[in-house]
């Protein structure tokens, strides 16, 4: 298969969208799980190396850029989109098909690009198509949400594109390595900030919470897999050991379980816990050695599969209830049993209780951070890793299945659905049990503990303090369960500013500005300058007057005739028709005043 | 697609069993013993700091676990007074 062997795929899905736009709907549905599994076949028959250098505004491009890292990145994301296409069966919109194929081929497309334009141009396609997939809900709390996320996103595209022209200038180079991005510090600022917003790093990352949970049932999982995993992706790429991420991959990991514990919605508590893994991989390409990497691109591999599985139960729950909300959920374990256990083996993934992916992949973070002696950031990670426990791993279903039985009955989630929710919770528990396969794709090899033997007999030290540390978690959220008592609340988050503290600029600004501009209309239009206007008409006859009051005096002394050769000499210089005797003795006058102070200064 | 859906409210009170309680406990107990049978990993050298000795002492994942998540939900709660506002909240604003 040479023709596979060089094309980007990324563009097999993007031209394939647009080939399915034409076909009726059971085709589309289809054609867009026949290109996800395409494009997994295509990425395997692709070798190490770079190719495709078309040239463009006198730069050659590479489009195709091929290793362990791209390649593993490309796999989950292929295999994500065809679990999450055959889910969305039921998923007839248009729109909604070729946004999901243009979005995961633009993020296939950074995954692949060997030069920053590149890279630049699937960005900002990538947010463009996930915007029309929280559109796609066609509510008017997703149009507002739809239209604060694509200025986030171009907002953080723009600071991207300034770093990345800094870096284009400063070394001549379009390559998107590490070398050149990190060259010019002022590039690499902007390029960082770039990449972290789309990461969602606190506190650039209420974008997240505020868009996703406002997004079709379909799109949710897309957009739970992609924008912020391409993120991880270039900062793997672009920034490895830079120590600054380190302290920032903590705080998002406290972060996004703390106000995950705040929320009502289901589904604003999974983006919340998406803040929470992604500060994990944030933190692993901070501590940037060979362990942490391959910890990093394992996690989100895994990360990416039960985090689409949590999703898909939620968007199940959603879609046969039409409720999101904990308030509003509850004791649907028995009409959705199916979709709860389906939905619990993501929860347990997510906590990386032994036995499941989370266990084999998370645990390679916190064990470089031990690796290099980082103990603040080993005890945050481990803190955070009960913390995912408690709000992904036990409060997302319990509030949901179980909790109060509020009556709801709904029937069982629609085939398609469990068919993919099935796949992922199979692959969950497959590499958690047998991560062999995902190890052998590591950029870096993890260490020996690669088998089941090694993992869980060799080192059963390991899975007893993983259980300690979960059962006791468990422990706290039932033990401080009437503390977690949900309300129909939301929890203001960094948006704020941009929501209502820009409102509130804004009243400040025309309060202040416009009060300003009253006053200067009523004191400097309305009275200064029509006084000035007076002043200087008056002020230069009545100057003129005073001096030629004696002249006149001593031609003729009557007063009455004085005080009419006074107002005609003011009524002429107002309408400006003075005689030219009259000014030729004024500039006499100040000539000659001139030449005075002239010599007095000499 | 609730079939009822004009059940009348019930209110939220979470509420969990006893038998679950004692599973509970019993899987707590089980995780404790089992690190009297399994010698433990040892993370840091005892020499580095107290904390990190501390890091390697019986019972230290349990006390890490009860306590995060204890501090994690105290911390909501406190951090909720402050944060949490009406669903309406931002109705307002574009």
């Amino acid at each position: 298969m040479t023709l596979l062997n060089s094309i980007p795929p990324g563009l097999i899905l993007i031209l394939g969208a647009i080939v399915l736009l034409l076909l009726p709907a059971t085709a589309r549905k289809a054609g867009a799980i026949a290109l996800a599994a395409l494009g997994f076949y295509a990425i395997s028959q692709l070798e190490d190396g770079e190719q495709l250098f078309p040239t463009l505004l006198g730069f050659k491009l590479t489009l195709l850029r091929v290793d362990a890292t791209s390649k593993a990145f490309g796999y989950i994301f292929t295999l994500c989109a065809f679990a999450a296409f055959i889910f969305s069966w039921h998923e007839k919109s248009r729109a909604e098909n070729t946004a999901a194929l243009v979005y995961v081929g633009s993020a296939l497309g950074v995954v692949f690009a060997g030069d920053m334009i590149t890279w630049y141009v699937c960005w900002e396609l990538m947010a463009i198509a996930s915007t029309f997939l929280i559109l796609a809900r066609k509510t008017e709390k997703s149009l507002k949400a739809a239209q604060r996320y694509i200025l986030v996103h171009l907002a953080g595209g723009l600071i991207l594109l300034t770093g990345i022209l800094l870096a284009i200038q400063a070394t001549g180079s379009i390559a998107f390595t590490s070398k050149v991005l990190t060259q010019n510090e002022m590039a690499k600022y902007f390029i960082l900030l770039g990449i972290l917003i789309n990461a969602a790093a606190v506190p650039f990352s209420s974008w997240l919470p505020d868009a996703y949970p406002e997004s079709t049932i379909m799109g949710g999982i897309f957009l739970s897999a992609y924008t912020t995993k391409t993120a991880v992706y270039t900062l793997i790429r672009g920034f490895p050991g830079e120590e600054l991420l380190i302290p920032i991959g903590c705080v998002m990991t406290l972060y996004g379980i703390i106000y995950a514990l705040l929320e009502n919605d289901m589904r604003r508590i999974l983006a919340y816990s998406i803040i929470n893994q992604v500060g994990f991989m944030v933190c692993g390409v901070g501590i940037g050695t060979n362990l942490a990497i391959a910890g990093v691109v394992a996690h989100a591999f895994c990360h990416i599969i039960y985090k689409a599985l949590l999703w898909m139960s939620a968007g199940a729950v959603l879609y046969r209830t039409g409720k999101s909300k904990c308030t509003e959920l509850g004791g649907l374990y028995k009409t959705m049993p199916i979709t709860m256990v389906l939905g619990t083996i993501g929860a347990l993934s997510i906590s990386s209780v032994p036995l499941t992916s989370g266990f084999v992949s998370k645990t390679l973070i916190v064990a470089a951070a031990e690796q290099q002696h980082y103990l603040w950031v080993w005890l945050v990670l481990e803190i955070a890793s009960a913390g995912v426990f408690l709000h992904a791993g036990i409060k997302f279903p319990y509030f949901v299945f179980f909790n109060v039985d509020r009556g709801l009955r709904p029937k069982e989630a629609p085939k398609p659905m469990l068919i993919g929710m099935g796949l992922l919770a199979f692959l969950c528990i497959y590499l958690g049990c047998h991560p062999t396969p995902l190890y052998d794709i590591l950029p870096f090899d993890p260490g020996e503990s690669k088998t089941f033997s090694a993992i869980y007999v060799d080192h059963f030290a390991n899975v007893v303090t993983m259980f300690q540390l979960l059962a006791f978690s468990a422990l706290a959220f039932f033990v401080f369960l009437p503390l977690l008592k949900r309300t129909p609340t939301i929890s203001i988050d960094f948006d704020w500013f941009y929501r209502k503290g820009a409102k509130w600029f804004f009243w400040m600004a025309d309060k202040s500005l416009n009060s300003l501009n009253a006053a200067a209309d009523k004191y400097v239009i309305k009275t200064f300058l029509p006084a000035l206007t007076r002043f200087a008409l008056v002020a230069p006859a009545a100057l003129t007057a005073m001096v030629l009051k004696p002249v006149w005096r001593a031609m003729d002394p009557d007063e009455a005739r004085l005080t009419k050769r006074r107002d005609e000499l003011v009524a002429k210089f107002t309408t400006g028709t003075f005689p030219i005797a009259y000014s030729a003795a004024c500039v006499l006058i100040i000539l000659s005043l001139l030449v005075l102070i002239g010599r007095t200064a000499d | 697609m609730s079939e009822t859906p004009e059940k009348p409210f019930v209110p939220d009170e979470p509420t969990v069993s006893r038998k679950f309680w004692i599973a509970l406990w019993l899987t707590c107990g089980v995780s404790v013993l089992l690190e009297l049978l399994v010698p433990r990993h040892v993370h840091f050298e005892s020499s580095d700091s107290a904390f990190a000795s501390a890091t390697n002492g019986f019972g230290f994942y349990v006390a890490l676990g009860f306590l995060a998540c204890s501090s994690a939900i105290l911390l909501a709660k406190g951090l909720g007074l402050l944060l949490k506002a009406k669903e309406n909240y931002y109705d307002d604003t574009p």
